[in-house]
């Protein structure tokens, strides 16, 4: 090894043990505070990370123009802003997920004539309007897991629930996609699709930290060929988000109306491995409260022009992504480049 | 058995890998010698990865009419492998 890259090498080596206890101290400190006071220190993070991080925060506010939900550079600024703080949220919630899925329901008030609460949600729904919400094949709410509400589809459920069925989940950097993996991990063991990180011992840290139940990440890259397809046979749910920029390997898809490179994989591994695909998000309705969607499974007929069809499907799965965006604007992670 | 029984099956073979050979130069994103391929020549020397192969995939099930398991195409190695799948299935 050469001198200069042993010094480099030096370098990293010392940089990520610095990281690692200084990510190690944090937690430490995280885990003392009440998750409210952890929500609200991880909120200012985020804003002075927003603050600190330039060439992120230019690309937030660029992305929200672009794609239209801002009118003046203010209103994205303030919606970009708001971004940082929810990713900051992301992170603290995925690793004190057992607050959420594990809650406890709350007390009812004095007075009121009590029903069965769901997690912290204290219900007075009238008999009838009960009766439509628990008929599944009305597809409206089902019961809670902790603090997330779960509105998935009959037959997406059915898919979840038959142990022997693959199938690919699909969603973008929106709500808190690692709680929606591990929810949905109860039903079946769900493979997430993640780039690790560049320091080996902070991801370490972060893997052990996290209570995933059946939620686990693969790599991204790796030089085994088969592992998508392994996960698949086993009746496993291959998790991933699409909405990432995918160079020169993806095909020109419009989000927002812009059309980015997007990854295909979703769409062949349904096209050609003949699984399911769904689109699945996972949006907070209240503090440490989700509300996970799982659409209907996508069926589409394939024509013999494998863009086409690949582009129809990666469509239908953008559609339902921004559909869930303007739910709540400030729950995409905007700072990321996918229009380049 | 005759001369011509003999090339028939090896006639049908050259057929269909040079059908598979114009697949996967149309769907191939690397500049190669594509008359230099071989049927003991590897998918990943020809740039088809775990993703890429599956378009290969779509395509040789359009072009040839049959079905094939993912996994199978992921598994053969080599273009004469994947030939040998093809004919299994009886490619026309």
């Amino acid at each position: 090894m050469a001198p200069a890259e042993a010094r480099a090498g030096f370098a990293t080596g010392i940089r990520h043990a610095a990281e690692y206890r200084l990510l190690q101290a944090a937690l430490a400190g995280f885990d003392r505070l009440p998750i409210g006071t952890a929500a609200a220190l991880a909120r200012r993070l985020g804003r002075t990370w927003f603050a600190l991080d330039r060439r992120r925060r230019r690309v937030a506010i660029s992305n929200v123009l672009r794609a239209g939900f801002a009118g003046d550079q203010r209103q994205a600024t303030d919606l970009a802003r708001r971004s940082a703080e929810h990713f900051a949220l992301v992170v603290l919630e995925a690793l004190r997920s057992e607050e959420i899925l594990d809650r406890e329901p709350a007390e009812p008030e004095g007075g009121a004539e009590p029903q069965p609460a769901c997690g912290g949600v204290e219900l007075r729904i009238d008999p009838a309007a009960r009766a439509l919400l628990e008929d599944e094949a009305q597809g409206m709410v089902q019961p809670a897991c902790g603090g997330v509400e779960l509105r998935i589809d009959p037959a997406a459920r059915a898919l979840l629930e038959d142990e022997a069925q693959g199938m690919v989940l699909s969603s973008g950097h929106f709500g808190n996609w690692e709680i929606g993996g591990q929810v949905l991990s109860r039903f079946k063991p769900v493979a997430g699709i993640a780039r690790p990180m560049n320091n080996p011992r902070v991801e370490r840290l972060v893997q052990q930290r996290k209570p995933r139940y059946r939620f686990r990440p693969i790599p991204k890259y790796s030089g085994e060929p088969r592992r998508f397809l392994e996960v698949l046979r086993q009746g496993e749910a291959l998790a991933l988000l699409t909405d990432q920029h995918a160079r020169s390997g993806g095909v020109p898809v419009e989000l927002f109306g812009h059309p980015v490179s997007t990854y295909t994989t979703s769409a062949m591994l349904h096209l050609v491995a003949r699984v399911p695909l769904c689109f699945a998000a996972c949006r907070r309705v209240a503090p440490l409260r989700f509300e996970l969607v799982v659409s209907p499974p996508i069926e589409h007929r394939r024509s013999g022009d494998r863009r086409a069809d690949v582009q129809a499907i990666l469509r239908r799965l953008n559609a339902m992504l921004e559909e869930q965006v303007r739910l709540a604007p400030d729950q995409y992670v905007w700072g990321h480049r996918f229009w380049r | 058995m005759s001369d011509s029984a003999a090339s028939e099956p090896r006639q049908q073979r050259s057929e269909t890998f040079s059908r598979l050979v114009g697949l996967m130069r149309a769907s191939a994103t690397e500049e190669h010698d594509w008359d230099a391929v071989e049927p003991g020549t590897t998918t990943e020397s020809l740039g088809f990865d775990s993703l890429s192969i599956l378009d290969l995939l779509y395509d040789v099930e359009h072009e040839f009419g049959v079905e094939i398991e993912a996994e199978e195409v992921v598994e053969a190695k080599t273009l004469g492998d994947v030939v040998r799948l093809l004919e299994e299935r009886g490619a026309g």
